[in-house]
């Protein structure tokens, strides 16, 4: 048997190791719970031959492997949650043994404590504001009869509803984003996700997420959705509520 | 207003159906960072960000393959 580490999920507050039965790790290993000073690690076992450092390398390129990967570690993360105060570690976080995982949960101990408190009886909201794409082809079906100073009138109505498509848009999302943070403690913009990862062709004018206290989820999704009523030129797509994986950041 | 594209305003809730570009939006750019000791001796904070950009490649890849889920 080669080499083995732990691979650390989250560190929570007020976890039972009896919480986490019938959840497995990677590879179905069994969960285990690194204690220290109040505070627990979600751990389990990876070898060192697919989650070392050359081995890490190639298997981040391989996208089979970080699904799965990711699949579990979101998995136990929900799972934590659902029964503790949890800071969700980020992906393929790697220490070398249990004294290493204490380690280092002791030498973050303040940083830790601030963000189980600010997460503690809270969830996140993922909001995304798309808009369609609209195809050139008003301008590719005009009839060759056409002349060339309609023509070129034609293509200065189009540019102009595009750019009038792109303000409704940037307003569209300024107010559906003050809507969801007045029903927020928290909230944090994320990058637009490519359209070549996500596969979509609409252009992302808004991804954000919302920290929504545990007894305000329903008051937060009616609002948008109700607010999402008033722009029905784009598409608003609002997800939750998930671990609060995005106000987990340290510092 | 002379806009008619489609709209469509979903709400989806739950672990089972989150895609991946879903799943790495949270699992990527945030959680908690805690130098491990494996992860640490490479790029550190900017690993993931790294690879992404390799992974974008594969998943083009991935998405040419016939009979694959497109994400």
């Amino acid at each position: 048997m080669s080499a083995t580490a732990r691979y650390v999920f989250a560190v929570a507050r007020g976890l039972r190791a009896e919480d986490l039965t019938g959840t497995a790790g990677l590879h179905g290993a069994p969960l285990r719970v690194v204690e220290q000073g109040g505070l627990s690690a979600v751990v389990c076992d990876v070898d060192l031959a697919e989650f070392g450092e050359q081995p890490l390398i190639d298997n981040l390129e391989d996208l089979t492997w970080v699904e799965r990967t990711a699949r579990t570690h979101n998995e136990v993360v929900w799972r934590v949650a659902g029964c503790a105060t949890c800071a969700p570690l980020r992906l393929v976080t790697v220490c070398s043994d249990d004294d290493s995982v204490r380690a280092k949960v002791d030498a973050l101990r303040a940083d830790l404590d601030e963000v189980l408190d600010r997460v503690e009886g809270r969830q996140e909201w993922s909001l995304k504001v798309l808009v369609p794409r609209r195809p050139a082809e008003e301008l590719a079906t005009a009839p060759s009869t056409m002349s060339g100073t309609d023509y070129l009138r034609r293509k200065r109505e189009a540019a102009e509803q595009r750019r009038g498509q792109g303000e409704d848009a940037a307003r569209a999302a300024h107010e559906l984003d003050e809507v969801a943070r007045a029903h927020a403690v928290a909230s944090r913009r994320l990058a637009p996700q490519d359209p070549r990862l996500s596969g979509r062709s609409e252009a992302m004018v808004l991804n954000a997420a919302y920290l929504v206290q545990a007894d305000a989820h329903e008051p937060f999704r009616t609002a948008v959705l109700t607010a999402s009523e008033r722009h029905r030129d784009v598409s608003v797509e609002l997800d939750g509520p998930w671990p609060p994986y995005s106000f987990a950041v340290l510092g | 207003m002379t806009v008619t594209a489609s709209t469509e305003t979903t709400v989806s809730t739950g672990a089972s159906q989150v895609s991946l570009v879903d799943l790495l939006d949270r699992l990527l750019g945030t959680g908690v960072v805690l130098a491990g000791d494996v992860v640490i001796s490479l790029a550190g904070v900017d690993l993931v960000e790294i690879r992404l950009n390799a992974l974008l490649t594969s998943v083009r890849a991935d998405m040419a393959r016939p009979g694959r889920r497109t994400p």
